[in-house]
């Protein structure tokens, strides 16, 4: 259809702007929620160790022709041989991490809250835009769609010759989850619960696997070939000093 | 370490202050933030600030800090009066609370009450076992006392699981130097410069601990510290430059195992000579002949 409807200004003063608002209010209302709900999580000794010992790890991989070569090898050995080197982490135990993070009572319930208190704002607040503000057109989005979209974004009209550009207020309630993050961090500054987007991303990607950076670092470790660059800073020096002199 | 930028930033602020010119909430939280220690200025604009009850009521919830800040500063200047009632008034707002118990030990400390403090400690290490801070107040403990055999064992046993602490690895090299341990200074050094390869400070402190160890190959790599010192600054560091000019000399008085890469330091050596002459001329002209005698005597 090419022609254009108009639409009542009515829409926008009672749909668009309220959804909005409503939203940006529940948002604060959940970070201040969570912020009381946070639990002091004690750091377990084994993993703070061996988030250091990659740190130093990779201190030796980046700086290793500073020192001499023979300090180089026998901290390499440290770090890799294969009994006791605190990088060599035997097959079995390198599965245990994940295992480890289900069966501790206290991370799952700790992820539990998590996603709740994503979860049930989302859900509640989609179920009422849909019971109050369905059947009418809402908003019409400046570019042109296929008709694939039409039913994820009219689904109240049941008219199907409606152009797929006029949206109801559930396409508009989507764009401000997803937009609404920016204007959170304005607000709220940098760290806050309504990071939904990245907080899904996080959970897909899972969990602090240990043993495997330890592995990369060991393999990353052995491939450094030492060459020291310490002879070189006696020319540099030398140069130097020349036009110190001169 | 405080870049130089901040630090005169920092004595800016604090001529200001002195000078009554104000600004001196700003000041403290400079100085909290670049972790300075400057006990007396602390303490005297803290305390002007936390017994003006207007002054304190404007500050909000930055009040606590800064009564902690007051706290340890009264208890670095051994007003122990003073950081007892600051610790009393935080105690009120904050029981159980380990940073008020860390302050307790502090001062527990600060009296000389060692086994006291101790004890107070090793509780609050047992609910939680990885505080960094506290591990450190024991260590510090260890070597007030004169106990630094306890003190390196603590250090040794903190740096297990901090390794990547470099403040203590200082700490524990500097320690290792007082007790002439000095492979395992060589060692912890190594560690500093594996950290951050460009300070010259960890080249410097390696190539005068390698000389001391002395022995043909480690005075050859004093040597080439010393060059990767001269080289991070720019030729201006006295000490290297001497460096340089005492190691070539030794290392002529070792009776073999030269090789042609010493034909080519003596260069560098007449070249570090010669800087040395120039900035002492500069700078300390009266002294340029005794200068010039230890360098001749130097020179085989």
């Amino acid at each position: 259809m090419a022609e254009d409807l108009v639409l009542d200004t009515a829409i926008r003063d009672w749909v668009l702007i309220p959804l909005s608002v409503v939203m940006v209010l529940i948002g604060i209302l959940r970070y201040f929620v969570s912020k009381l709900m946070r639990s002091f999580q004690v750091p377990d000794p084994k993993i703070v160790k061996e988030g250091q010992v990659i740190v130093r790890a990779r201190n030796l991989r980046a700086a290793a022709n500073f020192i001499p070569p023979k300090s180089f090898r026998s901290r390499r050995v440290y770090f890799s041989n294969e009994e006791n080197g605190l990088l060599f982490v035997p097959k079995g135990q390198a599965q245990n991490a994940q295992a480890q993070m289900f069966s501790d009572p206290n991370m799952a319930m700790d992820m539990m809250k998590k996603n709740l208190s994503m979860i049930i704002p989302q859900t509640l607040t989609f179920a009422w835009v849909n019971f109050f503000f369905s059947g009418f057109v809402a908003a019409k989005i400046p570019f042109p769609l296929t008709q694939r979209f039409r039913s994820m974004l009219q689904n109240g009209i049941d008219l199907s010759t409606v152009d797929v550009s006029y949206v109801s207020s559930r396409s508009w309630y989507f764009l401000n989850l997803f937009g609404l993050r920016g204007l959170f961090s304005l607000i709220l500054g940098e760290e806050n619960a309504t990071d939904d987007t990245q907080r899904m991303m996080q959970m897909s990607g899972f969990g602090f696997d240990p043993s495997k950076s330890l592995g990369a670092e060991k393999d990353g470790l052995d491939i450094v070939q030492h060459e020291w660059a310490l002879p070189k800073f006696e020319h540099r020096a030398e140069a130097v000093l020349k036009k110190l002199v001169s | 370490m405080v870049s130089k930028t901040e630090e005169t930033q920092l004595n800016r602020l604090e001529n200001q202050v002195d000078n009554g010119g104000g600004g001196a909430w700003d000041y403290l939280c400079l100085a909290r933030k670049l972790k300075v220690r400057r006990p007396e200025k602390v303490l005297k604009y803290g305390l002007s600030i936390l017994n003006d009850s207007k002054k304190r009521s404007a500050l909000g919830p930055g009040e606590w800090t800064l009564y902690e800040q007051v706290a340890i500063a009264a208890m670095d200047c051994q007003c122990l009066d003073v950081a007892k009632d600051c610790i009393k008034i935080l105690q009120k707002k904050f029981p159980e609370s380990k940073r008020v118990g860390r302050l307790e030990g502090m001062l527990l400390e600060a009296k000389g009450l060692w086994a006291e403090a101790e004890k107070a400690y090793s509780s609050l290490l047992e609910d939680n076992p990885l505080d960094q801070v506290i591990h450190k107040r024991r260590v510090a403990m260890a070597k007030a006392q004169g106990n630094i055999s306890a003190a390196i064992e603590w250090l040794n046993k903190y740096l297990e699981i901090f390794m990547a602490d470099h403040d203590a690895w200082k700490e524990l090299a500097e320690i290792y130097v007082s007790l002439q341990m000095y492979k395992q200074a060589a060692f912890c050094y190594e560690e500093l410069i594996l950290s951050q390869p460009t300070v010259p400070l960890y080249h410097l402190a390696y190539a005068d601990v390698l000389y001391t160890l002395g022995g043909l190959e480690n005075l050859q790599t004093a040597k080439k510290y010393y060059a990767s010192t001269i080289d991070l600054t720019g030729g201006k560091n006295t000490r290297a430059l001497l460096g340089i000019c005492l190691c070539t000399s030794a290392i002529g008085q070792v009776p073999k195992g030269r090789n042609k890469e010493d034909k080519e330091s003596l260069e560098l050596q007449s070249l570090a000579a010669k800087a040395l002459e120039k900035d002492y001329k500069q700078r300390a002209d009266d002294k340029l002949g005794l200068l010039t005698s230890a360098l001749r005597s130097l020179k085989i």
